[in-house]
């Protein structure tokens, strides 16, 4: 070792340069953070998606998600038709008490009834109140950000490539008609 | 001095090391007080609440006077079972949990099971997949030894360093948040690959982030390296033997600053690290002096590798073609029938997932092998003979999570 307190004069040296520059911190209530899209505040309900498939309920490591629905029969509409029959939802609760963050139910729903929302702000005093009921959990998909746009070197969508197809077959001509057709 | 039974070792060891650290010249010690004084042994808790320990270990110290008589390490307040719940979860849900037994090493942990259940499946996993992987590890590993960078100057008295070491986690983490959407829990690893494909323009961010980092490192370096306090608390403090290494499988940094040259990413390469390794940017950071002084410094250097080794995968990724991050699965994942064990080298030491399969879509056993537990059961035959103030640099150093202990 060196000088006896070189050591110390040294870090003194880097707290003095950080003292005369600009502090890194934010003041947190006053400026809020800027998060991702992809960040995992809380989960937000597209209530209209939902089809009471219940995957997201048995997928949910926590079993978090409460969900309750009962069978409604619409007429059949013309003669001698069939009856149709549609699960209504009546409860579709999420206990974040319990929520682990891991966003499988999200990655399940085969319809995109459910969302990742940046938001955070929701600690409550008791913590029953953690529950967010599917009016709560609808107002969230208000805060849902759009996905961001992915890496150029990740393989396209396969929603893309459908897309595609089906234009194509919209531009493209109708098949020539058969001159030798029925006449 | 191996041979010699754990009592006879212990009265050498208090008969040599009387004087530990420059301040202890002079200060003779004899059990029990000497012939004139009668005393007694005094037994002191430390934990499971104590502001010196992480978490919740609990350390039963028999104390003489000043000086540690014996040490009980205590675990277990933190046990949750993971290895009984991931019984009875399938693989995407074993992730959630297993990425929390080590709360600084999420990345590290969901590796390792993902991994076991690919050898089953005899999964190719696509080749940016591996390189994303490869890159997260380590910027994972970075984060978790910033952790210790900063928590063990604070043990020691010394407040600064964390803030320093938290603003370069920080600036990492924001990285590790636009992917992931996560800060700890990453949940980024799936069977067969990644959840999703990177978000456009975050690999230059991440090189940028990597850059920041690495810019201000010297920072930390010159706060605590140099710092004759800190130096006088850890230097030749807490000195652990290879021979003492080999019989408590302790591993990870804490080993290989004992010069113990162990890394799994160069002896059982997995990912991309053989190729790392080949190109000369991965190298394994070992020092010979074993005292708390040479662990922390080989935090340091592994910080300073696993940015490089986190350059050289962003390198990799802007020249590799177009391609998936992930394999399409069946919609119930099974295992087949069979055993597989899949080691890593976590940031804290070697973390093994041993898989038995009976062809359902949960594992039949799922055994957890962390690095933690290891490393801290080394503690009574290292604080033996130590007087209480040294305790506090000692585990310090140990660098442990105590839910990676606890499971």
């Amino acid at each position: 070792m060196t000088r006896l307190g070189s050591g110390l004069l040294a870090g003194l040296k880097v707290t003095w340069r950080n003292l005369v520059r600009r502090s890194v911190t934010q003041h947190y209530p006053d400026v809020k953070p800027e998060l991702p899209p992809r960040s995992r505040g809380v989960i937000a309900l597209q209530e209209e998606n939902c089809t009471v498939c219940m995957l997201c309920a048995r997928e949910c490591p926590a079993w978090c998600i409460h969900i309750d629905s009962h069978k409604e029969v619409t007429p059949a509409e013309v003669e001698g038709g069939r009856d149709r029959s549609h699960n209504m939802l009546d409860r579709f609760a999420i206990d974040f008490s319990l929520c682990m963050y891991c966003s499988i139910c999200i990655e399940v729903c085969p319809f995109d009834a459910l969302h990742w929302s940046p938001e955070f702000e929701y600690a409550e005093h008791d913590i029953t109140d953690l529950v967010h009921e599917k009016d709560r959990l609808r107002e969230w998909m208000w805060t849902v950000p759009p996905p961001p746009a992915l890496d150029p070197a990740g393989e396209e969508p396969k929603e893309i490539k459908a897309a595609e197809i089906a234009a194509a077959k919209r531009a493209a001509p109708p098949p020539p008609v058969d001159p030798a057709g029925p006449q | 001095m191996s041979e010699t039974p754990a009592t006879e070792r212990a009265a050498d060891l208090r008969a040599v090391t009387v004087g530990i650290g420059d301040g202890a010249a002079g200060f003779g010690h004899e059990r029990g007080g000497g012939v004139d004084l009668a005393t007694q042994d005094m037994v002191l808790n430390i934990g499971p609440q104590h502001p010196a320990t992480h978490g919740v270990l609990r350390l039963r110290l028999t104390l003489d006077g000043e000086r540690i008589v014996t040490c009980e390490p205590i675990v277990g307040y933190m046990h949750r079972g993971v290895e009984k719940l991931f019984e009875v979860r399938d693989y995407r849900q074993i992730i959630v949990l297993a990425n929390r037994h080590d709360w600084l090493s999420a990345f590290g942990n969901e590796l390792g099971v993902v991994m076991a259940v690919e050898r089953m499946l005899g999964m190719e996993v696509p080749v940016r997949a591996i390189w994303i992987r490869t890159l997260l590890a380590e910027l994972n590993r970075v984060l978790n030894h910033l952790m210790f960078m900063g928590s063990y100057p604070i043990e020691l008295g010394a407040i600064t360093p964390i803030f320093y070491a938290f603003r370069e986690r920080e600036t990492i983490q924001q990285v590790m948040e636009e992917v992931s959407g996560g800060r700890m829990h990453y949940m980024f690893n799936r069977v067969g690959g990644l959840k999703e494909d990177l978000p456009a323009g975050w690999l230059g961010r991440t090189s940028a982030a990597v850059a920041a980092v690495r810019s201000r490192l010297p920072q930390i370096e010159d706060l605590v390296f140099g710092n004759e306090i800190f130096r006088a608390r850890t230097v030749g403090v807490g000195v652990l033997s290879p021979e003492l290494i080999h019989a408590y499988g302790v591993s990870g940094p804490i080993a290989r600053a004992s010069g113990v040259d162990l890394d799994l990413r160069r002896d059982d390469p997995y990912l991309a690290y053989q190729e790392l390794l080949d190109d000369g940017v991965l190298r394994i950071v070992t020092r010979s002096a074993g005292d708390c002084f040479a662990r922390f410094d080989v935090l340091l250097e592994q910080v300073k590798v696993s940015l490089d080794v986190a350059d050289a995968c962003l390198t990799r990724l802007h020249e590799l073609p177009q391609g998936p991050v992930n394999v399409r699965l069946p919609k119930i994942l099974k295992a087949p029938e069979g055993s597989t064990y899949a080691w890593t080298e976590n940031p804290l030491g070697i973390n093994g997932y041993y898989l038995v399969s009976r062809g359902e879509k949960t594992p039949w056993r799922l055994k957890l092998r962390t690095a933690s537990f290891n490393n801290i059961s080394v503690l009574p035959q290292l604080l033996e003979g130590r007087v209480v103030a040294d305790m506090v640099a000692i585990l310090g150093s140990m660098f442990f999570v105590v839910g990676d202990v606890d499971k």
